[in-house]
């Protein structure tokens, strides 16, 4: 089987040859560190906005290579070039939105174009743009079909809060609803314009990127999250399965108050299930492994960065034990790959996916 | 006392309007402004936070009661002023540098405050030097740091060695908390308490002063 045809057999709820296996997101330090195994020459590392376009395409081509080298099945882009780089701390995408930037982590938004109803009246939203699908167009040419090509795309509450502030967009849900609701239609209006794009561009699966969890619970109450939220992002789904593709939901944090809409909602697989959030991958199985493909659960908050080789390869042993039984489940980690986790631990993981995922016999 | 309770009730209702009219008819009635923040505010916000930590209420009902609660509190600051209310504490709260993210150091400052302290807030992307500053600058009791990324912890135990070095530890109690933080890395930096959450923190945070 060829990667894409592993992932989108285990999405489909059937069993590859073997357990795929999937990086979600990885970030510049990882890339260099484990592409150091594969080649020479890598800078020291650094983020990706203080490369040059030299190393910037090294970077891309080093995960490229990794995913070659390492036969992970699915790669993930998403949009490039909707930012502008105002000074070395701040950008501001093509929403209006300022981020701060962090050596540490992605940028965080800090500057919210849309506080109160009043301001929708004199703001234009962006369009999407076919140029800011290079790095799927790159992708595309270089694995040539052999992988499958996700698009990470953000949902209606991400979306939104970072328009509005989260704090304020959860205030809004009680003072002013509709303009809750006009967000998230904005938002999703880009999002559907977008599929069409990602669907002609030859994408297979999208994600929904819309995080709504943190470890203890839901970061609103699950009926505003049937209100304001999983009605848009269901109308992704309900557009890109028609257009054939698959749909992905991911969502850091504890989801299991959440878990039942989900379902409703139609999503092929589930990502990232943390399991400092209670997303037992044991429990999750049991509970939907029939309905929904599960994706990740290798910790990646103590395992990858402080654990062994040794003791990655026993925790993805014993993920296929729990998960891989008649298919549905994509090895991955349990969030992404950060700057903290080792490159070792991560080529680990790699390894044991291939060493213990093979069907028929994974997950028995 | 049926008018405290109503005005406890309303705030965990997050109805900003009604608590500002039950506070001032409770100070029309002439009763004490501590009692009116005491039995009525802080008992709503105890609700609130017993609520939120059990999953019954999630971070919107938290925000519209925290700002009932601020509401109620403006109408009683000139009266506590005058009558010498203490605070129960002062707390110096931020997130840690590199970090940015807000929102979880926002719920534990809205707990702190419904338990009487008073919290200063130091922002997000917080320097060791700035809590540092932060200490020489106020009376606190403790301060309190929140990381969400676990790339940023080692910034926590860097500021408690900072607090260390300016001849500070013993003045103050040290608090952490967020996302990545667990008990045992608190203890293994030294800090002196832990907030599995924001409700906890602000309990935690009574008893050190205890």
């Amino acid at each position: 089987m060829t990667g894409k045809e592993r992932i989108l057999t285990a999405l489909s709820l059937q069993e590859p040859d073997r357990v795929p296996l999937y990086i979600h997101a990885i970030n510049e330090a990882p890339i260099i560190g484990i592409g150091r195994h594969l080649r020479e020459g890598l800078p020291d590392s650094k983020a990706l906005y203080e490369m040059d376009a030299s190393e910037t395409v090294a970077l891309l081509d080093t995960l490229f290579l990794i995913h070659e080298a390492f036969e992970i099945d699915g790669f993930t882009a998403f949009e490039i070039g909707h930012e502008t780089v105002l000074d070395e701390r701040h950008v501001r995408d093509d929403w209006g939105v300022l981020y701060e930037r962090s050596p540490y982590g992605l940028p965080v938004a800090s500057g919210h174009p849309l506080k109160a109803p009043d301001d929708l009246s004199r703001y234009h939203p962006p369009r999407p743009r076919r140029e800011h699908l290079l790095m799927h167009d790159l992708a595309r040419d270089r694995f040539k079909g052999h992988k499958a090509l996700f698009w990470m795309m953000r949902g209606a509450f991400v979306r939104s809060w970072r328009l509005a502030g989260m704090e304020n967009l959860m205030i809004q849900m009680f003072d002013c609803p509709s303009f809750v609701h006009a967000l998230a239609r904005m938002v999703t209006n880009f999002n559907l314009e977008m599929l069409d794009l990602l669907t002609d561009a030859g994408v297979d699966v999208l994600i929904v990127e819309d995080d709504i969890a943190d470890k203890q619970f839901p970061l609103i109450a699950p009926d505003q999250f049937r209100t304001f939220v999983e009605p848009y992002n269901r109308e992704l789904v309900d557009k890109a399965h028609a257009a054939g593709l698959k749909v992905v939901r991911h969502s850091d944090g504890n989801l299991w108050p959440l878990l039942d809409s989900l379902f409703d909602a139609g999503y092929d697989g589930l990502n990232p299930l943390e399991p400092q959030a209670g997303m037992d991958l044991k429990k999750v199985k049991a509970h939907c492994g029939d309905r929904i493909c599960l994706i990740g659960n290798i910790d990646c908050i103590e395992l990858l960065p402080s654990g062994t080789p040794v003791q990655v390869e026993a925790a993805v042993r014993q993920a296929i034990e729990d998960a891989a039984r008649g298919g549905g489940y994509i090895l991955s980690d349990s969030n992404s790959l950060h700057p903290g986790v080792k490159p070792e631990n991560c080529i680990a993981m790699f390894e044991a996916a291939k060493k213990y995922g093979r069907y028929p016999g994974a997950g028995r | 006392m049926p008018l405290l309770s109503d005005l406890a009730q309303a705030l965990e209702a997050g109805d900003r309007a009604r608590v500002e009219i039950l506070t001032a008819r409770a100070l029309q009635e002439n009763m004490s402004p501590d009692g009116i923040l005491k039995e009525g505010l802080f008992a709503g916000m105890d609700v609130v936070g017993a609520r939120f930590k059990n999953g019954d209420i999630y971070i919107p009902q938290v925000l519209i009661a925290a700002r009932a609660m601020h509401a109620g509190m403006e109408i009683l600051r000139p009266h506590l002023i005058r009558t010498g209310a203490k605070p129960a504490g002062t707390f110096i709260i931020g997130t840690v540098q590199g970090d940015h993210h807000d929102i979880g150091k926002n719920l534990v400052a809205m707990m702190l405050q419904g338990k009487g302290f008073e919290v200063i807030d130091l922002g997000v992307n917080v320097p060791s030097e700035r809590f540092v500053q932060a200490l020489r600058d106020h009376e606190a009791n403790i301060i309190g740091m929140s990381a969400l990324l676990s790339i940023t912890l080692p910034f926590m135990e860097e500021t408690i060695e900072a607090i260390g070095r300016a001849g500070l530890r013993d003045t103050v109690k040290i608090m952490v908390g967020g996302g990545s933080v667990t008990q045992a890395y608190a203890d293994q930096i030294g800090a002196d308490g832990y907030g599995p959450d924001a409700t906890a923190a602000a309990e935690n945070a009574l008893a050190l002063l205890a």
